[in-house]
């Protein structure tokens, strides 16, 4: 990974965010791949379902695309995609309760991404939570701190 | 597109899963168990994506044709994928890097094989 220096002073969950990382490439890939074959095929149908689901399919490519390069931009990136997709799986959610007319067709957000064991309406808290953890991680210590020595021993107490 | 070749990919699929999580549990790394379980993985994948595709040249139709090679040629990605993906990380997360396309994977068979049955059922 070229990035590797940007994220070489991020905190320890940076492995965790490689989990989030794969779920949201399987996410793009699903989401992109279904997108893909509905607006090839039936377009017309419900024209609104089907551009959601590219739109989601790209949200996701984004979001993992962000929290891969991390540093600034990327968090930024990756906070916005979260937060389009957590809006997007809570509206489109209740639209295709409300509405079952405009999605006549499974979406992946559709039903609060019901179809997809739920896992659309968690991947976007999950990936806030992460994105706020380590923003607090690296603004807690000092920049350029030198590696951590162990806390200095107060003496033991006089008894 | 059988039970016979789906029900082994599900279980190579489950135990990548597993032995995945039991990595990052154990506080490793992925080792040769995961890159051996990948491997089989892929080969039952690509079997199964022979297979389907030689009986699609022949005379099967399936009413979902676009969304079923769609599915067959995607599934094919994720454990290459995954694999390269977590062999890259270098923490003990590797493991469930890895779990969560093999996850996909024991999901995805079996929707393959729905879209299957509805053409040939």
């Amino acid at each position: 990974m070229a990035e590797r220096r940007a994220t070489a002073d991020a905190p320890p969950a940076e492995g965790l965010g490689r989990v989030l990382v794969a779920l949201y490439g399987v996410f793009a890939l699903a989401a992109g791949a279904r997108a893909a074959v509905q607006l090839a095929t039936r377009f017309s149908e419900a024209p609104l379902a089907y551009l959601l689901s590219a739109v989601a399919a790209v949200v996701y490519l984004a979001a993992a695309a962000g929290l891969l390069r991390g540093g600034r931009g990327g968090r930024r990136t990756a906070l916005v995609a979260c937060a389009v997709e957590l809006a997007g799986v809570l509206v489109v959610g209740v639209l295709s309760l409300a509405d079952r007319a405009a999605f006549p067709d499974e979406t992946v957000w559709s039903g609060f991404g019901q179809g997809y064991g739920y896992v659309p309406l968690v991947l976007p808290v999950l990936g806030l939570l992460y994105l706020r953890a380590q923003g607090r991680a690296q603004k807690s210590p000092p920049p350029k701190s030198p590696p951590k020595s162990p806390p200095p021993k107060s003496p033991p107490p006089p008894s | 597109m059988t039970t016979a070749l789906v029900v082994p990919t599900t279980v190579v699929a489950a135990l990548l899963t597993v032995a995945g999580i039991a990595s990052t549990a154990a506080r490793r790394r992925i080792g040769l168990v995961h890159l051996v379980l990948a491997g089989v993985l892929e080969a039952l994948l690509v079997v199964q994506a022979v297979r389907a595709g030689v009986r699609l040249a022949g005379d099967a139709e399936l009413p979902e044709m676009a969304t079923f090679l769609g599915y067959l040629a995607g599934v094919l990605l994720l454990p290459a994928a995954g694999v390269l993906f977590a062999r890259t990380e270098t923490s003990r997360w590797a493991g469930t890097v890895l779990a969560v396309p093999a996850a996909a994977v024991a999901v995805m068979v079996w929707r393959l094989l729905q879209l299957w049955e509805a053409g040939s059922g």
